[in-house]
């Protein structure tokens, strides 16, 4: 008789998703993603001024402000066909490369590494032979036999305390967690430099965006930044210097620290690469575009096929004619009222809550569907599409990354490993790197298109006199984000927003296929099924947050990481 | 080229010289009453002028990015709607040990994982703020839609009191405007933006 384990919620943030795993014999056999809130947000939007949107779609959640304001004003943009002067379009793109990589050092180090750090054991390393396997590792400064003493002497300070604070909620001593008490004393020192360096690219968000979180720079048709050289108030030398400051400093610590921790525990992890691949359609959108009418872009967008690298499609713009056609959401499994699924412009949003039942209705989060099919995103999604497209910066990284983790563990890792719970975190670090290098270049052509006299920012947007509707894409740190809008009368008449962790955390739909976290639990090993510590490390790759994935929150009673056996 | 300084240096966590302040507003403004926080720091700087070490901030819904907002502070007040068994409006305050002590194993509110996993982190770094309060409204709603309940928006003026007797108390510089300046709440307001020109 197979037992089944409810996790309520899973993230360590805002958590409102709910798991639910049924276990045979310690082997997952079948999986529930659920979303426990409603929002409807998108509703507020009908009957607004279109230009407005993006400030209200920013506050669907606290955590990925920047990415919902950014696909919002590119929404209504590919309504009015309007073009983005370069500047606008670099000092967007600089935006969401520091946002994004703030949000892969705080997924890695604060959200999951201590799935597989066990803090507990620290107390226990020798912080000068943690010194010397770090000095092999990396040239990282940061590495003294002083700085892993004084980590070490944080987590025994929380310890001998006798409670253990922040560390309250961790699977401890789990026989699942393999590492030597040096590498996890090493990793939770970065645990603590990446809460300085996470602020650093924040910084970066800041000085372009005028606020963080909720960035105030934007503006339909372009960005509001004032550029002028000589000011110390506008954008000028001052701060595009500090921005490049900042960045190099964040870059040194992605290519140093992060990518390396994470190429370290994969190789001590091997198993993992064989764990939590599931739904093997993937999807990116192309992001970063160089020119001003978007047809250039540094980020690589397509679609695979069950796994088919070989067959990869590709998307030439943000909002590729394929991919306008092949998304649909679909409610069968869902709160929601409706029959079929529908295309976002033709997108409904009425609750009808049935109460969590497995067999019919159980999750707030609709299912996104590319051609009828469930897909993959996330990093993961764009990595494989642009090694399949032969992107050379995507090879780049990707190699480094299988050299790497070969040469820690000897563990020879191919791009086929990549459909499992650590491909994930590798995909995340090595598009890390890659968005650390483009910072620099979309720096470098910001500064050289201001020096030739370009201060152009922006764009007025003029309106057709007919209905006209938009999509506008983003991809984003959790993956592919769209807003979809259509306008009438100078007023938005529909709005939908599908967003990365509504494709990732995505219900059955009406054929019965599961979303991908429910694909990627089964047949997941659990070695104490009452502390399903496998669980939370296959659905924390996906980095999931749920604040936006969502349609109100239930403020009452949540549990904090709480599995039992029902 | 300028002379660039090194951002970050003079306000890391312990190493500030200056006693500094943050009141921040929590919440997100598109749920009813969960936007009381933003809209409590922005009554408070349309009415208010603060001395230079006091940061008034709407923070929106900030989860673990609370931190850094936080560490290295010697005081924060922050003001977020709360879910407790007293009637909505009433005005409820909460002390770091407050906070503390009954997490993370219960939730005063959405966000108070947030604040607690943020103190806590604070507290590791050895850079936690000396006095933190938590002015708390409880709420009667959390429909999406922009306008407050009428028993919270009563509260608002209790809740601005909270936040200014505790800025007196610590020593903190304000004064009230003679003429208030425009509130920055623009999810309460009417478009300002001209009519779109048709093509």
């Amino acid at each position: 008789m197979a037992k089944r384990i409810t996790i309520d919620p899973i993230t360590r943030i805002e958590g409102h998703l709910r798991i639910d795993v049924e276990v045979d014999n310690n082997s997952v056999s079948n999986a529930w993603a659920s979303c426990t809130m409603w929002r409807g947000i998108e509703k507020i939007l009908r009957g607004r001024d279109p230009r407005d949107a993006w400030l209200f779609t920013q506050r669907f959640c606290g955590v990925c402000t920047t990415v919902h304001a950014m696909a919002s004003v590119r929404s209504v943009e590919d309504a009015l066909k309007l073009e983005i002067p370069p500047n606008a379009q670099y000092i967007r793109n600089l935006i969401l490369i520091a946002h994004a990589l703030h949000d892969h050092i705080v997924h890695f180090y604060q959200l999951s590494a201590l799935d597989w750090v066990d803090v507990l054991q620290i107390p226990k390393a020798d912080p000068a032979a943690t010194s010397k396997l770090a000095e092999t590792l990396s040239p990282w400064t940061g590495n003294s036999r002083n700085q892993m003493k004084a980590a070490q002497d944080r987590v025994n300070a929380v310890a001998s305390s006798g409670q253990l604070g922040i560390f309250a909620n961790g699977y401890w001593g789990h026989p699942a967690m393999k590492l030597s008490p040096e590498v996890n004393l090493l990793a939770f020192s970065h645990y603590v430099q990446a809460l300085e360096y996470q602020r650093k690219a924040l910084q970066v968000v800041g000085l372009l965006g005028s606020k963080t979180p909720h960035i105030q720079n934007l503006t339909v048709g372009g960005v509001a930044n004032a550029i002028d050289l000589d000011s110390q108030s506008a954008l000028g030398m001052e701060k595009l210097a500090m921005i490049g400051t900042l960045l190099a400093e964040v870059t040194e610590f992605v290519q140093q620290v992060y990518f390396v921790d994470v190429c370290a525990v994969a190789a001590m992890y091997p198993e993992w690469f064989k764990i939590g691949s599931g739904v093997k359609n993937y999807l990116a959108v192309p992001d970063l575009p160089l020119d001003s009418t978007g047809s250039a872009y540094d980020l690589p967008g397509g679609y695979i096929h069950d796994g088919d690298l070989a067959g990869v499609k590709t998307f030439k713009t943000g909002s590729d004619a394929a991919f306008r056609q092949a998304v649909t959401e679909d409610v069968m499994h869902a709160y929601y009222q409706g029959e079929k699924p529908l295309h976002p412009w033709e997108g409904e949003t009425e609750p009808a809550f049935t109460g969590w039942n497995s067999e019919q209705k159980y999750s707030w989060v609709k299912a996104p569907r590319y051609n009828g099919e469930p897909a993959q995103v996330g990093p993961l999604a764009q990595v494989l599409i642009g090694y399949a497209q032969g992107h050379p910066l995507t090879r780049k990284y990707t190699n480094l990354a299988i050299e790497k983790i070969a040469a820690v563990g000897g563990v020879h890792a191919t791009p086929a490993a990549l459909h499992s719970t650590l491909g994930r975190h590798a995909a995340r670090a090595i598009r890390a790197c890659m968005l650390a290098e483009l910072a620099q270049k979309h720096l470098q052509l910001l500064t050289d298109n201001i020096a030739k006299g370009d201060y152009t920012v922006h764009n007025q947007p003029v309106l057709p006199s007919h209905e006209v509707q938009g999509v506008g894409t983003h991809e984003a740190p959790r993956g592919t984000l769209s807003h979809w809008v259509v306008i009438k009368d100078q007023k938005i008449k529909n709005y939908q927003a599908v967003v990365p962790s509504t494709w990732n955390a995505s219900p059955r739909d009406h054929s019965g296929a599961h979303g991908p976290y429910e694909a990627s639990l089964l047949h997941t090993p659990l070695a104490r099924p009452e502390e399903p510590l496998e669980v939370l490390r296959t659905v924390h790759s996906f980095d999931p947050c749920m604040a936006c994935a969502c349609h109100t929150f239930d403020p009452s009673g949540k549990k904090i990481a709480v599995a039992k056996i029902l | 080229m300028p002379h660039v300084r090194s951002i970050g240096q003079e306000d890391r966590g312990g190493e500030n010289p200056v006693n500094t302040a943050l009141i921040g507003g929590i919440g997100n403004v598109l749920l009813g009453d969960d936007s009381v926080g933003p809209y409590v720091v922005h009554r408070l700087e349309s009415e208010y002028s603060f001395a230079q070490n006091v940061e008034v901030a709407d923070l929106g819904t900030p989860a673990l990015d609370l931190t850094h907002r936080i560490v290295g502070r010697e005081s924060v007040i922050l003001i977020d709607s709360v879910s407790t068994d007293d009637p909505p409006g009433t005005v409820l305050v909460y002390r770091k040990e407050d906070i503390l002590s009954v997490m993370p194993a219960q939730r005063l509110d959405p966000h108070s994982p947030a604040l607690s996993e943020c103190l806590l982190a604070a507290e590791m770094l050895g850079a936690s703020p000396k006095n933190v309060l938590l002015v708390g409204i409880v709420s009667e709603q959390f429909e999406p839609g922009c306008p407050l309940s009428e028993s919270v928006s009563q509260a608002v003026d209790k809740a601005i009191a909270a936040v200014l007797d505790e800025l007196s108390r610590l020593g903190f510089l304000f004064e009230k405007r003679q003429q208030p300046v425009a509130s920055g709440m623009w999810w309460t307001e009417q478009p300002a933006l001209a009519p779109f020109t048709y093509s």
